[in-house]
């Protein structure tokens, strides 16, 4: 019995992965109904893990460290490296990055200027930083404190408010929440010169911008006043402002991309047995070319490959 | 250098577009989502192509092309999206 079984499923997962006259010499695995079972698991894998993440998200979910002091640090090492004096961890202007991450989160967007029209350096007045120059990167869904940074500064928008000679203070806001349905880890940093040149965020989407010199006065701007009322005292940064740090039983990204690339390359295994097996016999028959199959799932593991979480802007 | 082997190296040449398009934009995940849907196009279009000029064009090859596409498609949002 257990002979004839052992027979049996060796068929079966002969008939699975090599080509032969009972699978109409095409191995089972890339047959049409295949390809279309592996689309509808992929779709319910992805499911799955957002299903399974909001309902146990310290089992489920996104690994992150991402603190203020690394920031700062890795912020500075970049600039020393440039023969760049260091810029200061500075309340206000921590004080603005945070009331600009809440502002995201209330307002539901992803971009330097909220839907309103409010700008990044309205966040900065209301806090009470005089600025002479000023300037604005934004990061999202990053891990790690060093991959924020890096990421700036592979970015040449960004790149430039880091390297920027003019800039003395810096404030950070690393605060999580829910963007757009989603969970995400928002890093706002913020910098300034006070009473020196003034420029910041050029272009909407990057941060290079020429204000005004003279600074608007609060009283003027009753958004700003309402901002201002929520913020804390200068002297009080918020643990949610001061970093991020967990680490859930299972990490979201290392999953995925670990079942993608296992996946990947069984199929890509299934497409070189069957090519070289089909071409050995030298057996017509109606089906894609599995070498142009390779190429391309080839590249896409490539792509793969070089995919970091996060966005900036 | 026949005309297979042109076909396969336009392939290559639209792959390699690809992955440099989908790097230039490594900060931004939708982007790179709208990148790999392309690449996605361009590949299902090139074999309809080649199988085409290869006189063995045939709807089950084409379905197999598209199949292909969208696995690809559903693991990169599996991955940049989750």
């Amino acid at each position: 019995m257990g002979v004839c079984y052992d027979s049996f499923m060796w068929k079966k997962i002969h008939r699975f992965l090599m080509p032969a006259h009972d699978n109409n010499h095409r191995s089972k695995a890339l047959h049409h109904d295949s390809l279309l079972v592996y689309v509808l698991l992929f779709a319910l894998v992805n499911f799955g893990i957002r299903t399974l993440h909001k309902q146990f998200p310290d089992v489920l979910g996104y690994a992150t460290d991402i603190r203020v002091y690394d920031l700062l640090s890795e912020t500075n090492r970049k600039r020393s490296e440039l023969g760049l004096g260091a810029v200061v961890l500075n309340d206000q202007l921590s004080q603005a990055a945070k009331a600009k991450a809440q502002d995201m989160f209330a307002n539901g967007y992803w971009a330097h200027t909220s839907p309103q029209g409010k700008t990044p350096w309205e966040f900065i007045v209301g806090s009470g930083y005089k600025y002479t120059l000023a300037g604005e990167n934004l990061a999202k869904n990053f891990s790690t404190s060093r991959g924020v940074v890096d990421a700036w500064m592979a970015s040449p928008t960004h790149r430039d408010n880091v390297i920027k000679p003019g800039y003395h203070d810096v404030g950070f806001a690393v605060v999580n929440g829910i963007l757009a349905g989603e969970e995400t880890t928002l890093v706002v940093q913020m910098f300034g010169a006070s009473e020196r040149i003034a420029q910041v965020p050029k272009q909407a989407e990057s941060k290079q911008v020429e204000v005004p010199i003279e600074v608007p006065v609060l009283a003027e701007l009753p958004e700003l006043a309402k901002v201002n009322q929520q913020m804390s005292p200068a002297s009080q940064v918020l643990p949610a402002v001061s970093g991020v740090s967990k680490s859930p039983f299972i990490n979201i990204p290392t999953l995925t991309r670990e079942i993608s690339f296992l996946f990947i390359g069984i199929l890509v295994g299934i497409l070189g047995i069957d090519f070289v097996v089909v071409s050995r016999r030298k057996i017509p028959r109606v089906a894609g070319h599995n070498i142009a199959h390779i190429i391309f799932l080839s590249a896409l593991v490539i792509a793969l490959i070089t995919i970091r979480r996060g966005s900036l802007i | 250098m026949n005309i297979k082997h042109i076909n396969f190296a336009v392939l290559i040449l639209i792959l390699g577009v690809g992955i440099a398009t989908f790097l230039s934009v490594a900060s931004d995940t939708n982007a790179q989502m709208w990148v790999v849907g392309a690449m996605s196009v361009c590949y299902v279009l090139w074999g309809i192509i080649y199988h085409a000029m290869e006189g063995d064009l045939h709807r089950k090859v084409i379905l197999e092309y598209f199949l292909i596409a969208a696995i690809v498609m559903i693991v990169f949002a599996t991955v940049l999206w989750t």
